[in-house]
């Protein structure tokens, strides 16, 4: 019994020193006076651009991803950023790839997924993305739940997705931080993190925290939400770290002083107007709204309050306040001149953002708008990047920015389009015709995936 | 006097010159392309397409007076969802809504979705504004293998739409089946055997708890299968466990047997072409998922296609009910990743069609390829009867459209 114990201790013990580089008290850490050594990054970003030769991408359709549009256009990358974009490039580069009859957009960005938090194959085992033992886990951290080797990172490479954001789940009013990744092959999660990218909260509204917790001390309804929310803000604002690190109150305060960005799970119209009138109440601001099934309604107060949205294309019914969405969500939202934008919350989605684009592209404009491709073409990629808040650094081809490129082989709002090659910073991660793609390590050896063919 | 006035604000009705009308006119496509029952193409042809949904086509026709005239339209028969639960649940959250799955039912077979079916299901309406003309429901989950008894219908929305009311049988075999059998396949396909053997062995004169497994009414609406009156729908993902069907299916040839899912068919594709076996894969399934489908992959049509297994596109892997509409979709990847165009269009239409032996009376002009991501149908018919364009979506659509000049507060528009 008592070597067990010990067993369990040294075990605690190996971990948190291993990880933090701090001496472990042996029963977390969560209540204990120690801050973070001055300047100290925690789980900071290793990944690191890898060399590749210069490119010229000459003579393709250009997408730039702010809501422009160029025929023949030439896009140059050197050192991993993009150069120039627009007509008749004459500067040289190592690689030159014909671009006739090709169309060239940003990488996509999806501010909404659990690739490696609820990795493939969906075992009891891999089940990270969500702590589900208390409405408030804001001390949790999406990144500590992501397995690098996912196999649908690679797949959603092959769709031409550079960046992603992956969040902790919804059951909670408060679910914990999000993290912000290059969609690169990586053996740790810290190889993958964007260096710089702002941190972020995921919270929720409406029917799952109440469900999940209704039965276990609330809260039970959509009141007990508020009050939550309202409760653990008041908190916040008191929080005093000299006086005991709290990871909870670490991370609300981020909020409160305009260092994290909150990204919440909201459905209802109704739900996301009292959700900024919390935020005006405590002085935050909501990033975007996810999900956000019935934001064609309110277009106009997420306008005004500068609050992003993302949507799917055509998701509804699973739950109550999925009932209302419509086709036309995130053009109409768009049309009332608030930041819109697509996401997919699912590993098969998530490989054709693009598609689920032109779907909503094209219902908008059935129902009489008058939206360009290369407008809609921002609902995947600067709008996305605005909401996570890296769009100085991706989420469109102008120069200076990173050389997250997507070369496809036809237009991307037609559903036989496929990325011919994917970029990030300027460097191949996938490329259809030479094969190169990456393979998570669970894909190696498999009897049941070798080729077929005799 | 100013009460008569908001009054009158209020009904003042805002048209919207969205929407083609479509539906009561004959339509006229100019240059088009017609759609052949088997997905051939016919292009370049003028087609006149009657009040009653007949179609006329040639080289050089002429626009009949007051038709609507579609240029590049696309002509084809209506689209076949041949795996969802389409019409049994309003929101698949709300259990008293929710008539997709059983919990605790004393029966299993004879558990008949036509008795909970509901053309007026808001995702009937929506299901049908994507082009799709016919529904195969059946409810997915139970507490035993068996789903219970699928149904065919129409996506009219009238009374009377279900074509077929004891469509198919539906077992759930895999991952699925072992868990409802007790945990292991072992235990699931010892049941699949069993109540075969009972459904062999049943007439309307035994005990009512007579079976092994299944009771009297259970075997009994099973036994249909064995006559060959419907098809034994299963679901099953592992080629291993496809090769276990394949032998059930050498123990009892009359079964016409179509398997669901069949993610790593490809490693078996001779032996189900050999064995007649039918599958329905969704295009879309490319992910290790689950352990049984660790072989699963984009390719998986056109490897099938090459060893002569027939097979039809589902939704399976995105949604089995309220968003089977993106059905087209799905063919469309299936074509983006080679396969021939009409293939993949026969596996959204005749191939279900014809085997569940559904006759063909649909038509569906579209505004172009009806597996394009931007295309939509612009006119629909179904057994010569114009249907309609709208749905509970498109009421809340124009009532939202910020388009609408309209300063009524939104419950009055």
């Amino acid at each position: 019994m008592k070597t067990s114990l010990m067993m369990g201790v040294a075990a605690v013990l190996a971990v948190v020193g291993c990880e933090a580089g701090e001496t472990g008290e042996g029963k977390g850490s969560e209540n204990a006076a120690s801050m973070p050594k001055d300047g100290y990054v925690a789980f900071a970003s290793t990944y690191e651009v890898m060399g590749a030769p210069s490119t010229l991408i000459a003579d393709a359709t250009v997408y730039d991803g702010i809501g422009g549009v160029m025929e023949s256009a030439d896009v140059l990358i050197r050192d991993g950023k993009i150069v120039a974009v627009g007509a008749d490039i004459t500067e040289e580069a190592d690689v030159t790839v014909d671009g006739t009859g090709k169309f060239v957009t940003p990488g996509i960005i999806d501010i909404h997924s659990h690739l490696g938090n609820y990795p493939s194959p969906g075992i009891g085992a891999h089940s990270d993305g969500n702590e589900v033992t208390s409405p408030v886990t804001a001390e949790v951290d999406a990144e500590h739940g992501v397995w690098p080797q996912d196999p649908g990172f690679d797949e959603a490479l092959a769709g031409g997705v550079t960046t992603l954001h992956v969040l902790p789940g919804s059951a909670n009013l408060f679910g914990g931080k999000g993290v912000t990744l290059r969609n690169v092959a990586s053996r740790t999660v810290q190889g993958m993190k964007m260096p710089g990218a702002p941190e972020t909260l995921k919270m929720a509204c409406g029917e799952n925290p109440k469900r999940v917790y209704g039965d276990k001390g609330g809260p039970g309804s959509r009141m007990g939400n508020v009050a939550g929310y309202r409760k653990n803000w008041i908190k916040a604002q008191d929080y005093d770290p000299t006086k005991g690190r709290d990871l909870q109150l670490e991370t609300l305060k981020g909020v409160l002083d305009g260092e994290i960005l909150v990204q919440m799970h909201c459905y209802r119209a109704d739900e996301m107007a009292q959700i900024l009138d919390i935020a005006d109440e405590f002085g935050y601001k909501v990033t975007t709204f996810h999900h956000a099934i019935e934001a064609y309604k309110i277009g106009d107060l997420l306008a005004e309050s500068d609050t992003c949205a993302a949507m799917w294309a055509d998701w509804y019914g699973f739950k109550a306040e999925a009932y209302d969405t419509i086709r036309e969500n995130i053009p109409f939202v768009h049309a009332q001149g608030a930041c819109a934008m697509i996401h997919s919350d699912d590993a098969r989605g998530i490989q054709r953002l693009n598609q689920e684009t032109a779907k909503a592209w094209s219902d908008g404009n059935a129902a009489g708008l008058d939206i360009s491709k290369a407008e809609a073409m921002q609902w995947m990629t600067a709008n996305p990047a605005k909401g996570l808040g890296i769009f100085d650094e991706t989420g469109s081809l102008e120069a200076g920015k990173r050389a997250d490129v997507v070369i496809w082989n036809a237009d991307p709002f037609s559903v036989y389009a496929r990325p011919d090659t994917v970029m990030i910073d300027g460097v191949v991660q996938y490329d259809r015709a030479s094969g190169l793609k990456p393979a998570s390590d669970f894909k190696v050896g498999q009897a049941s995936m070798m080729e077929a063919g005799q | 006097m100013r009460k008569v006035g908001f009054m009158r604000a209020l009904l003042s009705a805002v048209a919207l010159p969205l929407v083609f009308a479509g539906a009561n006119a004959q339509v006229f496509v100019d240059d088009g392309v017609l759609v052949a029952a088997d997905g051939s193409l016919t292009r370049g042809v003028d087609i006149v397409i009657g009040a009653d949904g007949s179609i006329r086509s040639g080289a050089e026709l002429s626009a009949p007076a007051g038709a609507e005239t579609v240029t590049g339209g696309w002509v084809s028969p209506g689209l076949f969802a041949g795996f969802s639960s389409v019409g049994l649940v309003d929101i698949s959250a709300e259990a008293p809504t929710n008539d997709s799955y059983t919990e605790d039912s004393r029966t299993s077979v004879a558990n008949r979705a036509a008795d909970a079916f509901n053309p007026k299901a808001v995702s009937i309406g929506n299901t049908r504004v994507e082009g799709i003309t016919h529904v195969a429901s059946v409810a997915g989950g139970s507490p035993n293998i068996f789903g219970g008894t699928g149904l065919i219908a129409h996506t009219s929305g009238e009374f009377g739409s279900v074509v077929d009311e004891d469509a198919f049988v539906f077992v759930r075999m895999g991952e699925r089946g072992q868990g409802s059998a007790g945990g292991s396949r072992s235990a699931a396909m010892a049941d699949l055997r069993d109540a075969l053997q009972d459904a062999e062995r049943v007439t309307e004169n035994s005990d009512a708890d007579f079976g092994d497994v299944l009771t009297r009414r259970d075997a009994l609406a099973l036994k249909r299968v064995l006559q060959r009156q419907m098809p034994l729908v299963i679901t099953t993902n592992r080629a291993a466990d496809l090769l276990r069907l394949i032998e059930l299916k050498r123990d009892y040839r009359s079964i016409d047997m179509i398997v669901v899912g069949a993610a790593e068919a490809w490693q078996v594709a001779d032996e189900l072409a050999d064995a007649g076996i039918k599958v329905m894969i969704d295009p879309h399934d490319n992910l290790p998922s689950s352990f049984e489908s660790l072989g699963a992959r984009l390719d998986n049509a056109n490897i099938l296609d090459e060893a002569g297994v027939e097979y039809a596109f589902t939704t399976a892997t995105a949604d089995t009910s309220h968003n089977v509409r993106v059905l087209a979709q799905h063919a469309g990847n299936a074509v983006g990743n080679g396969l021939d165009w009409s293939k993949a269009f026969a596996a959204v239409s005749a191939t279900p069609r014809s085997w569940f032996n559904i006759p063909t009376d649909t038509t569906v002009v579209w505004n172009g390829d009806p597996l394009e991501l931007t295309s939509a149908p612009v006119a629909m018919f179904i057994d010569g009867q114009a249907q309609s364009l709208e749905s509970r979506q498109t009421a809340l659509r124009d009532r939202y459209n910020p388009l609408r000049n309209d300063t009524r507060p939104h419950k009055y528009r």
